[in-house]
């Protein structure tokens, strides 16, 4: 399968603002894309770049199916686009809605009936065509949008937070069917999103921006299991952070000095014997014993928070550091057991402690 | 609501209008059955006055002639309004308030100050006369108390409240839709006749009979600006009240003004046609 999408060295400023980074992106024709980050990482503006709604600096390099579109405007680069608050023309029934892009395109009649007929199957909109947006439920909306992204049958459909406006409820449910309408067409999507659940949920491969930069980018699983910064060790997931002393470096692990206790976690950006170290663990990682281990940094459990498929323990590890465990929903540890913790050294990342700001 | 609360809370603002616009509009209506002789009024029934303003071919030019200046007026401001607000809602930034403000600097002087000003601009001994005079260039005679000066002291004076109806309008615009359209493939002109224009012709319509209707009915502008054959229908009525003392006329003008108004109301109202079509949705004002 060929590369759909190419980004080469894109960038882009406001003034003194630096909303993309030098972004090196390649999307195959079967991949679901996410790009991952806070508000203000700048994933919205490299979809606006795709998009062609925003021209990114001299020297970015936007390729779609090998042909170079960086400077085309948006009707040129074939592509559909869902945006946040679904964005439907409140004037305009379903059916238009759905066929604006057709009619801007010039299409024949005959064309837009049966595009029209297609969507509104795969969408499960059949029935509602000559309704107007506002007679119309979220989670119809949502798909009437898809619908108009899709239409024309674009080379790849840009999703801007689509979901970030439905209940809990509906959100699942349309994560599931904006990956099954994904599956089913074999193009692309780039996905926008600051919700790491729904990223994870849907997407092959994700991208995690941060300050314009892209921290790192990748299948899904080694981006959460193997950060290799420590932005995304401490994004993805629910992370916990120990701040402890290199002992030393061996084969990629490092022994950590904490409170007296040994730990240890995989040494990355350089890391050596004598550096302050950061340490990320995810919760679920986290192993708790009741008998205290000498050994191993112990503490008491301040609170037990079920959440339904599991449960959250509130840690207070070697007084002072207040850390979570997720456990299974079975665990017998109540709330003010002392305890020991433990994790493997495999699935811990340790990163230079940055020096404190002397101010 | 409760009926208690609505009632106290809208009756003094009912009762006023009741007062000062139903009882002069009900006054005129029954003066213009009537009759008046030597700047008395007589009371003797009768339909002379509507005869005579639909046979005599007076009253219908000056009447014709007000709803072309109407038209024209109206029409003009629209194609000079529509850019100012659009670019005061979608590029104003924090200024917006203060941009709107200044179109509306001429009202900082009364009427006939500001008509007086226009004088000194378009008349024979104007600004603009007196200059191309100096270069040895015929003065512009259409600029002389004419129609068309009137024309342009009265798109002059009404400007600020198309540019104000439709900014009003615009406010209320997602512009973001306008991205959405280019993304799909509009070009600026389609996207425009696509989505704003629909999502605004109310505004726009509003616009246009706040200039429109009092247009119609406007006489001070083509007093000072019209010259000899510039008078309106808003003259010739104003006449009946004054020196002519033909109050009864005066009244049977007025009344079919009143009903000119309301026609022209309904047919604006009849070219906005469906109002979903203009992305109003039943919702929220389903409890009218």
């Amino acid at each position: 399968m060929g590369i759909v999408l190419e980004l080469k060295n894109v960038s882009k400023n406001y003034g003194k603002v630096i909303a993309a980074d030098n972004i090196n992106i390649e999307v195959d024709q079967t991949e679901f894309f996410s790009l991952l980050g806070p508000s203000g990482s700048g994933k919205t503006t490299m979809l606006r770049i795709i998009a062609g709604l925003e021209e990114p600096n001299e020297g970015s390099q936007v390729i779609i199916n090998g042909k170079d579109v960086t400077h085309a405007p948006p009707y040129q680069r074939g592509i559909g686009m869902v945006f946040q608050d679904f964005l439907l023309f409140p004037h305009k029934t379903v059916a238009e809605n759905i066929l604006f892009p057709l009619k801007m395109q010039g299409a024949s009649q005959k064309e837009k009936d049966e595009n029209l007929k297609w969507i509104t199957h795969l969408t499960q909109l059949e029935g509602l065509e000559n309704r107007y947006p506002y007679q119309l439920s979220g989670g119809q909306k949502q798909r009437v949008a898809l619908a108009r992204g899709l239409v024309s049958k674009p080379s790849l459909l840009l999703l801007d937070e689509p979901l970030a406006n439905l209940d809990l409820e509906l959100r699942k449910k349309m994560e599931i069917e904006i990956r099954r309408f994904q599956i089913e067409l074999g193009i692309p999507f780039i996905y926008v999103t600051h919700n790491q659940q729904e990223a994870l949920t849907m997407s092959d491969s994700i991208a995690i921006m941060n300050y314009g930069k892209m921290e790192q980018v990748g299948e899904k699983f080694s981006l959460y299991h193997d950060p290799d910064s420590q932005f995304v060790a401490s994004f993805l997931g629910s992370a916990d952070s120990i701040e402890a002393e290199v002992a030393s470096v061996q084969d990629g692990i490092a022994t950590m000095t904490f409170h007296g206790k040994t730990i240890q976690a995989r040494a990355h950006n350089g890391l050596k014997a004598g550096d302050q170290a950061i340490c990320y663990i995810k919760s679920e990682r986290i192993r708790m014993e009741v008998e205290e281990n000498p050994d191993a940094p112990c503490g008491v459990v301040l609170d037990k928070i079920f959440k339904g498929q599991y449960i959250d323990y509130i840690l207070d590890i070697e007084e002072g550091n207040e850390i979570i465990a997720s456990s299974g929903t079975l665990s017998q540890i109540k709330a003010k057991d002392r305890i020991s913790i433990s994790w493997d050294p495999q699935v811990a990342d340790a990163f230079p402690l940055p020096p404190k700001d002397p101010s | 609501m409760n009926q208690k609360i609505f009632w106290r809370l809208s009756g003094p603002g009912a009762l006023f209008l009741v007062i000062f616009l139903l009882v002069p509009l009900i006054t005129i209506l029954v003066f213009s059955f009537w009759r008046t002789e030597s700047y008395t009024m007589i009371a003797d029934w009768n339909l002379d006055n509507y005869i005579r303003l639909l046979t005599d071919k007076t009253y219908l030019t000056f009447l014709m002639r007000s709803l072309v200046m109407a038209t024209v007026v109206s029409l003009v401001s629209l194609v000079f309004s529509w850019p100012i607000a659009f670019f005061i809602a979608r590029y104003g930034g924090k200024y917006k308030i203060i941009l709107l403000l200044l179109t509306s600097a001429p009202f900082l002087t009364g009427e006939v100050l500001r008509v007086t000003a226009l004088q000194q601009i378009l008349g024979p001994l104007g600004l603009i006369n007196m200059t191309l005079n100096n270069f040895g260039i015929e003065p512009i005679e259409a600029l002389m108390y004419s129609n068309t000066s009137s024309a342009i002291g009265l798109t002059y004076l009404w400007v600020p409240f198309m540019v104000l109806a439709i900014y009003l309008s615009l406010l209320n615009f997602d512009f973001d839709l306008l991205e959405v359209a280019k993304v799909n493939g509009a070009k600026s002109w389609s996207a425009f006749w696509e989505i704003t224009w629909p999502l605004n012709k109310i505004g726009t319509a509003i616009g246009v009979v706040l200039v429109f209707v009092p247009t119609l009915a406007s006489s001070i502008t083509s007093k000072f600006l019209g010259g000899p054959n510039g008078a309106l229908y808003g003259n010739i009525l104003t006449n009946q009240f004054g020196s002519t003392g033909t109050w009864a006329l005066g009244s049977a003008m007025g009344v079919v003004l009143f009903f000119v108004s309301i026609l022209v109301l309904l047919v604006v109202w009849r070219l906005v046609g469906d109002l979903r079509r203009s992305g109003i949705s039943i919702k929220g004002g389903a409890r009218l």
